[in-house]
């Protein structure tokens, strides 16, 4: 059996903007806008620099993010990011959590399986803007 | 509004009118994209718009408003000063082979790179 296919918003866990961004800055230290740039992949569209805004300065007051200004030769000092050891430390607690939350949705799509196919349901999953962490 | 809320706010608008130009997102946001930015409702943020600009803070342009000198500078130092407790490394942040732990006079050269962010590993 196939379902028609609609537009579909993508179940993740809530708050998954707060992982991803310290998942980006694990990867590399970064300033905001090329953070948006890097999101999208991970589900987050670029149209809302505000969520960005607010997540980021969240993160620093809970000391899992460090900032600093970087001269900029061109226009005002930007804003660098960089992972805290503190931040490094809830990260690998996320990905453990993620990938126990994902062993029980394979179980739950593999029985579902049984009656609906899903194929082709991610391709149609909208891209979400940063929300409020 | 009282004057402890006006500080608040301006702290607030200041910084992110600088980390909104600095990062090319936005020269000069209105109330409204402001508003959307800090997540709180445009009817409260005008009036201490308005009453930024006539402190020389903001400036009107376009059809939003624009940081003057005086407002970038604020902004800039406001939003350093904020998260300066928060964030200042300790000792222990840097990784097992960081040279910092090979004297306390290189730890405590690490500790002063790491406040200028300019100590890497």
């Amino acid at each position: 059996m196939r379902m028609p296919t609609e537009p579909v918003e993508p179940a993740v866990p809530r708050n998954f903007l707060r992982p991803c961004l310290l998942l980006l800055l694990r990867e590399q230290p970064a300033h905001g806008y090329e953070l948006l740039e890097r999101l999208p992949p991970l589900g987050f569209g670029r149209d809302d620099p505000g969520g960005l805004y607010r997540a980021l300065r969240a993160l620093e007051r809970e000391g899992l993010v460090h900032s600093s200004w970087q001269p900029s030769p061109e226009g005002p000092d930007r804003r660098i990011y960089e992972l805290t050891r503190a931040g490094m430390e809830v990260l690998h607690g996320s990905a453990k959590s993620l990938a126990a939350g994902r062993e029980m949705l394979e179980v739950f799509l593999s029985r579902y399986g049984e009656f609906v196919s899903l194929a082709g349901a991610g391709d149609t999953a909208r891209q979400r803007s940063p929300a409020p962490s | 509004m009282g004057e402890l809320d006006a500080l608040r706010v301006r702290e607030e608008v200041l910084q992110a009118m600088y980390w909104m130009r600095s990062e090319g997102l936005a020269e000069t946001p209105d109330a409204d994209l402001l508003a959307r930015f800090l997540a709180v409702p445009a009817a409260t943020l005008s009036p201490y718009l308005e009453r930024f600009a006539g402190e020389g803070y903001l400036e009107a342009a376009e059809a939003g408003y624009r940081l003057t000198d005086r407002g970038q500078e604020a902004g800039k130092r406001t939003f350093a000063e904020e998260f300066a407790d928060l964030t200042r490394p300790t000792h222990g942040e840097c990784d097992d082979d960081c040279w910092c732990h090979e004297s306390p006079e290189e730890a405590a050269r690490c500790l002063e790179g790491k406040a200028e962010h300019a100590h890497a590993h």
